[in-house]
Formats: structure tokens, C-alpha cells, sequence
């Protein structure tokens, strides 16, 4: 019997998914929506246990995800397993790929800072030459930033700065700041930098997520259907026209194949996940460019002082608690001089704890330190920007397959001396700064996590106005293949240091809405 | 399948016909209050068995232990949580560098106590054992790297495992608890959803 055919297939049902799915089915198209997990039930399926009554204490089974730094015993389930979806790296290049395979996918569990991104990202060669220029400008962008915002309630403190551009915010209660957050705020104002707060999605009831704001909405159109446990193995094309008109997918269990039919096809199965699928469908790649250019945060660096008034328990109230966030200072103004290009945002935390290896010390003596500092601690960590470069990308092992017989991919991402020197700049000024207000310095290091670890992976299929430089063009529609889009991550040209799931709903949305007009208009 | 097919139908274990005035009683008498049967816990009824390291690399654990993580401020040490047992399972369970790590570890600080007091590790007093401590401790100002020199890497490994595992134990919580404080480390623990199906 003939199956029916869709308007539009969706592969992934996380943030970008959810989105395009809700514009989509709100202007009448319908949707089938394909995810490769089950769907989970967050008020049923977790319930709080002591570490003692997991079965290695709380320490996670040793060796089960060796790439997820992020995982615990706690959690470790809601993670995808490596064994089953494995990805390759030399072992001299690690590659943190850090995975969630659930309906709502890593909305589920993202950590909702939520910031737009600017014309200093999206006009990178313009304004700092380096890198590329999206196809796009923050005011392309601005109305669907504020639609996002609002569906999402986020809040946030207006500051007026064209590089931390403001949006359609509630009003947020940070609350007064206490004496260390002042003073840390007074020596980074002194020093030309912008402290600000914390933006965030407030969501509703506790939640944030594709799941709760955006798929229910989706389905009450009536216009939905999701179809979990689907994996989809290709993308399958008609031969006459060259046009994608559906997909092949296995059931997560059986692993039975079956085929589903659709007029246009739109992936949000994550940045690296879409890419796989569409160098495994052999499509959209003329440019040679698939792949190419992944990029994602710098996440590690941290600086501890220990504020002197605080320590023994003995602060004052209203001296500790609290946070400053600096958007990044670094490499705005023409003439600046530093050994790296672009720049790092920085959270500086009051009220923190020390850690035993701060010290070279154990049992009572250690534990008296620790009960010292404890309450007593400023925390500087830093969110950096990495460089879009050629040469970091992902491309398919043949010899390598997951459990359902999918090549898996292969990530070669390296980090370059700019990504060092940011982060002994950022280690540098934290320490400054700390120094200068006084504290004593417990813990320094310029170290940071290997590619991948932000979970802030994009890039792989960027988009652009030239075929030959990119695979999506501005709408995110592939320049090779009119009736695919790529939703995701993926097309991101620079990744910036802000948290990249807003922009990624922004996109999703604004490309949406185009594809829905042209779809209306008889263009697809 | 055709043998299958043509077998006699297992009857019902209970029919109509065999219910007797005795089982009727039973059938009608008021239930118990459902409630859970597996009540007890694994670590409160059973004393760990040490299968991974060898008696000298156990003894000289269970003095680490002992010195590292001793009872402090009302709450119990190392050894009263038994993470020298624990340990011997969950390194037993790990990848091979990390019980290589922890084997070598185990054996420098009996070589060098050996060297320097003539005896093993476990048989150290605290002054003796903190001469050989000492040169291992290295500040690890990141946590997600650990010192590069082979003895400084296992004391770091093993100074932090053996903390987070007597933080972890039972034996930790039910102190808070008789203390009147309020036991932390309890988390939202995530069940697997929807495993793959074995057939």
C-alpha cells in the first residue's frame, strides 16, 4: 500500500528541530519527524539515589564513555554509548563528540545561557580579518533572536553594546551584588571591560527544552507526527530531478529498514550527525567543503583566589555569592595588539570551595585547608573562541560502523598556537585581576579541554553566498540539492564564545519561515 | 515450528476443578500491604572480597588509605567505608593503564619504603610513610589532567579516588545522618530508557 507522502521529513527533534517543526506545521505543512532515540519522560525516569546505591559508589563504571568528561554514574544513561555509536580520532588528537539520543535530544539537558551572537562573529573578516563573513549580519538575525527569546523567556540585563547585543529580555533579579562581585566588577570596568550577568532561558515549569516549548505546539496543529527509535541510514534521491524525496531509516530495535517519502527533507540531527548522514547519502558536497571547518569552544581554563576576610567561615554577609560575567574585551578596538585573534568571554564566580589538589597536602592537615578557603573562593573561568580552520574536520571511516551498520566518522580537529595564546592571555588576566583586588592566588592553569568538550560543536556544512566555498547558502538550503536543508549547527562560519544553541533556534526559525513561503509559492 | 505447532496446549496450573475449600480460604483471606521485597542493601549485608591486587599491594593501599582519608570531624575514615576493598574491585574493573597505574603505584611505595626503612609500606609508621608520601604530593591545579611522572600520577589518581569513595559510602551518609547534618552526594539518577531490545 502506498505510503503517504510528507511535506517535509525532519531529522532530529532537539532545539533546531523542535524549531523548524513549529513553523513549519503552525503554516499548514505537514511534518513527519524522525529521531534516533526513544522518548524519555524526565518526571519518571530519574529519581534520586545516594551514591552508595549506584554499583561503583557513585564513580561511573570504569571506561564506559571515555570522551564524555561530562558523564557520571548519575547520568551516564542519558548519553549516547560509545561502543554502540562509536567515532574515530588518532589518539594524539582527541576529539570530545559528546552525544544524546533521546526525542528532544541535548535540549533536554543544556545549561540555557543564552547569548546572540554579533556582528563581530558574524562579520569576522570585516571587522577583524580573520576567518569569513557569514552571509548574514545580526540584523538579518534580530527579529528572529527576539521571537526565540520570547518563546523562551529568556532574561538578561540590557547593556547597550553593539558586541554583547541585547534582546527581547524579562526583567532578570540578580539581586544586589555582593562586596566581591562589586569589587571585581570596579577593576575589570577599570580596565575598559564590560561586566555584565548571566542571560538565560527561563523556560516553563523547569524546563527549556524542544520537549516542552516548541514540539507540543508543533502537535497541536495537528500537522506532526514524530516517529521515535528511527535511524536514518541515507537520504534518498530521484533520479530525474536530483532532488532529495525522502530518506531510509532502521528501527532502533529490529533494525528493520523501511523507506519515507517526503517533498523536501530539513536535518537537525546535530552538526557532526547531519554531516554524517549527508556524506553516508553522498549529497551536497560539490563544494568539498562538507566537513570541513569544525569548530567549537575553549572551555578549561580556570583561576582561583581565595578572598582573605572570608576565609574560616568568618565573611561578613553580603562579602561573598554571586557572579560577573565579562563579555569578551579582547581584540574590539582596531590597533589592539595581542598574539591571538578574537577573544573569550569570562565568568568570575564568588563563594566557591577549594580543591584538594590546590594543595600538596592529605588527610587532617589537607582537610583543614579545605575547611579554611571553604566559601572563601573567586572562581575565573573562561568561554573562548576557536578558529575556524580547513583543515579541522570530520570525514567517514568505512572500516569503522555503529550498531546498525552506519560508517561512523572520523574527527581530525586540532588546536593551533592562537588557541593556546588565548588561553595564557585569559589564565594571565584572571590572575591580574584577582591579584588586584587583593585575594591570594590558590590555583592558575591555562590548560583547556580537548576539541568537542563545550558540546558546542558547529560548523561541517557552512553557510555562504558562493557554491564553490560553501554548502548551504544563507537560508541553510544546500546550494547543490533545493529541497534539503540543514537546520543545525552546522552552518555556523565562526562559532564565537557565546553558547550557540540561541543562534541555532534563530537560524532554524528564520530558515523555517523562508522555506515555508517558498513552499507556498511553488518555488519547492 | 511444525512440532511446535502441534504440541498439546500446557494446561493452567490452577483449574476450577482442583480449588479446594482449603485454597478458597487462602484465596480469600485479606492481602498484605503491598511493599517492596528486596528491602536489603548489598553493602550492609556482605563484607567485600578482594580479588585484583596482590596481599602486599592491598596492605600498602589499606595504609594509604588510612593516612590519606583518616576519621575526621565525626565522619568515618577510608578504611571504616571500606574503599580499600572497593577499590581492589573498581581498578579490577578498569581499562588496562589504569590498573597498571595503580599496581606500579602500589609496588614504588613498597620499593621505596623498603630502600629507605626496610620494610613495607603498611608496616610505616606515620612519620616514615609521610617521607615517602611527601614526594609524590604535586599541586594539580586541573583536575582533568593528571601529573605526568609515573609515581606523582598514581598518588594524585588514588588521593582523589580514595576521597570521593569514602565521601560516596553508605557509611559517610548514615554519619551525617546520626550527626543531624544533611547527607550530600545524593543526585537524579537516569535509567536507561527504552534499551535495545535482546530479543
Amino acid at each position: 500500500m502506498p505510503k503517504q507522502e510528507f511535506d517535509v521529513l525532519i531529522v532530529g527533534s532537539g532545539h533546531s528541530g523542535g524549531m523548524a517543526a513549529q513553523v513549519l506545521t503552525q503554516k499548514g505543512i505537514s511534518c513527519l519527524m524522525l529521531d534516533a532515540g526513544p522518548e524519555v519522560n524526565l518526571a519518571t525516569n530519574r529519581v534520586s539515589k545516594n551514591p552508595w546505591e549506584l554499583p561503583y559508589r557513585g564513580m561511573n563504571k570504569p571506561g564506559r564513555l571515555p570522551h564524555v568528561v561530562q558523564a557520571n554514574e548519575f547520568n551516564a544513561n542519558q548519553w549516547v554509548d560509545e561502543k554502540e555509536i562509536p567515532y574515530t580520532h588518532d589518539p594524539a588528537s582527541p576529539y570530545n563528540w559528546v552525544r544524546v539520543r533521546l526525542v528532544g535530544g541535548r535540549s533536554l539537558f543544556w545549561g540555557r545561557q543564552s547569548f546572540r551572537m554579533s556582528d563581530w562573529e558574524f562579520k569576522s573578516l570585516d571587522k577583524e580579518g580573520v576567518g569569513d563573513n557569514w552571509p548574514i549580519s545580526h540584523a538579518d538575525l534580530d527579529p528572529f533572536y527576539s521571537k526565540v527569546e520570547g518563546i523562551f523567556r529568556v532574561s538578561g540585563r540590557k547593556e547597550g553594546k553593539a558586541h554583547f547585543p541585547d534582546g527581547n529580555f524579562l526583567d532578570a533579579d540578580y539581586g544586589p551584588d555582593s562586596t566581591t562581585v562589586k569589587k571585581i566588577t570596579e577593576i575589570a570596568q577599570g580596565r575598559g571591560y564590560l561586566v555584565s550577568k548571566i542571560r538565560a532561558s527561563n523556560g516553563r515549569n523547569g524546563q527549556a527544552s524542544s520537549v516542552n516549548l516548541l514540539l507540543p505546539e508543533a502537535m497541536a496543529t495537528g500537522k506532526l507526527q514524530i516517529v521515535p527509535n528511527a535511524i536514518v541510514r541515507e537520504l534518498t534521491v530521484d533520479k530525474n530531478t536530483g532532488k532529495v524525496n525522502g530518506a531510509n531509516f532502521l528501527d532502533r530495535h529490529s533494525k528493520q529498514e523501511l523507506h519515507v517519502k517526503a517533498r523536501v527533507v530539513v536535518l537537525a540531527a546535530g552538526s557532526l550527525e547531519s554531516v554524517r548522514l549527508l556524506m553516508n547519502s553522498g549529497l551536497a558536497n560539490s563544494s568539498g567543503m562538507l566537513g570541513r571547518y569544525i569548530i567549537d569552544q575553549l572551555y578549561g581554563v580556570q583561576v582561583v583566589a581565595s578572598v582573605p576576610e572570608a576565609r574560616g567561615g568568618s565573611a561578613a554577609e553580603g562579602l561573598m555569592g554571586g557572579t560577573a560575567l565579562l563579555p569578551r574585551f579582547r581584540n574590539l578596538q582596531k590597533g589592539e595588539k595581542n598574539n591571538f585573534s578574537k577573544g573569550y568571554g569570562m565568568m568570575i564566580a564568588s563563594g566557591g570551595a577549594a580543591q584538594p589538589g590546590f594543595f600538596a597536602d592529605y588527610g587532617e592537615s589537607l582537610q583543614k585547608k579545605l575547611d579554611f578557603h571553604s566559601g572563601a573562593c573567586m572562581t575565573a573561568s573562561i568561554y573562548g573562541e576557536r578558529l575556524p580552520r580547513f583543515e579541522n574536520h570530520v570525514r567517514i571511516n568505512k572500516l569503522v560502523k555503529d550498531a546498525w551498520g552506519i560508517p561512523v566518522l572520523h574527527a581530525e580537529v586540532k588546536d593551533s598556537a592562537n588557541e593556546h595564546n588565548m588561553a595564557k592571555d585569559a589564565a594571565d588576566t584572571a590572575e591580574d585581576m584577582l591579584k588586584a583586588a587583593g585575594w591570594d592566588i590558590l590555583s592558575k592553569t591555562d590548560k583547556f579541554h580537548p576539541p568537542g568538550y563545550s558540546i558546542h560543536e558547529v560548523g561541517g556544512a557552512r553557510m555562504g553566498d558562493d557554491p564553490k566555498k560553501s554548502v548551504l547558502n544563507k537560508w541553510n538550503q544546500s546550494h547543490d540539492v533545493k529541497n534539503l536543508f540543514q537546520v543545525d549547527g552546522g552552518c555556523f562560519v565562526t562559532c564565537g564564545w557565546q553558547n550557540t544553541t540561541l543562534t541555532m533556534m534563530a537560524l532554524a526559525m528564520r530558515s523555517a519561515e523562508y522555506l515555508a513561503e517558498q513552499m507556498k509559492t511553488g518555488v519547492i | 515450528m511444525q512440532a511446535i505447532a502441534a504440541a498439546p496446549a500446557v494446561p493452567a496450573l490452577v483449574t476450577p476443578a482442583l480449588v479446594t475449600q482449603q485454597n478458597m480460604q487462602a484465596q480469600t483471606a485479606p492481602a498484605r500491604p503491598a511493599g517492596p521485597l528486596a528491602s536489603g542493601k548489598r553493602d550492609a549485608v556482605g563484607e567485600p572480597v578482594a580479588r585484583f591486587f596482590s596481599a602486599t599491594q592491598l596492605a600498602a593501599l589499606h595504609r594509604l588509605c588510612e593516612l590519606l582519608m583518616p576519621p575526621m570531624g565525626g565522619n568515618p575514615g577510608a578504611i571504616d567505608a571500606g574503599v580499600p576493598e572497593f577499590l581492589d574491585f573498581h581498578v579490577g574493573q578498569s581499562p588496562a593503564d589504569r590498573q597498571q597505574m595503580y599496581r606500579s603505584g602500589l609496588e614504588l611505595l613498597n620499593s621505596r619504603s623498603a630502600a629507605k626503612f626496610g620494610k613495607a609500606f603498611a608496616a610505616l609508621d606515620a612519620t616514615q610513610a609521610d617521607a615517602i608520601i611527601r614526594p609524590l604530593l604535586v599541586l594539580v591545579p586541573w583536575q582533568f589532567e593528571l601529573p605526568k611522572e609515573p609515581g606523582a600520577r598514581f598518588m594524585a589518581a588514588a588521593h582523589d579516588d580514595i576521597r570521593v569513595a569514602t565521601r560516596n559510602s553508605r557509611e559517610w551518609t548514615q554519619a551525617a545522618i546520626a550527626a543531624g547534618r544533611r547527607p550530600v552526594g545524593a543526585q537524579l539518577y537516569f535509567f536507561p530508557v527504552d534499551p535495545v531490545y535482546k530479543g
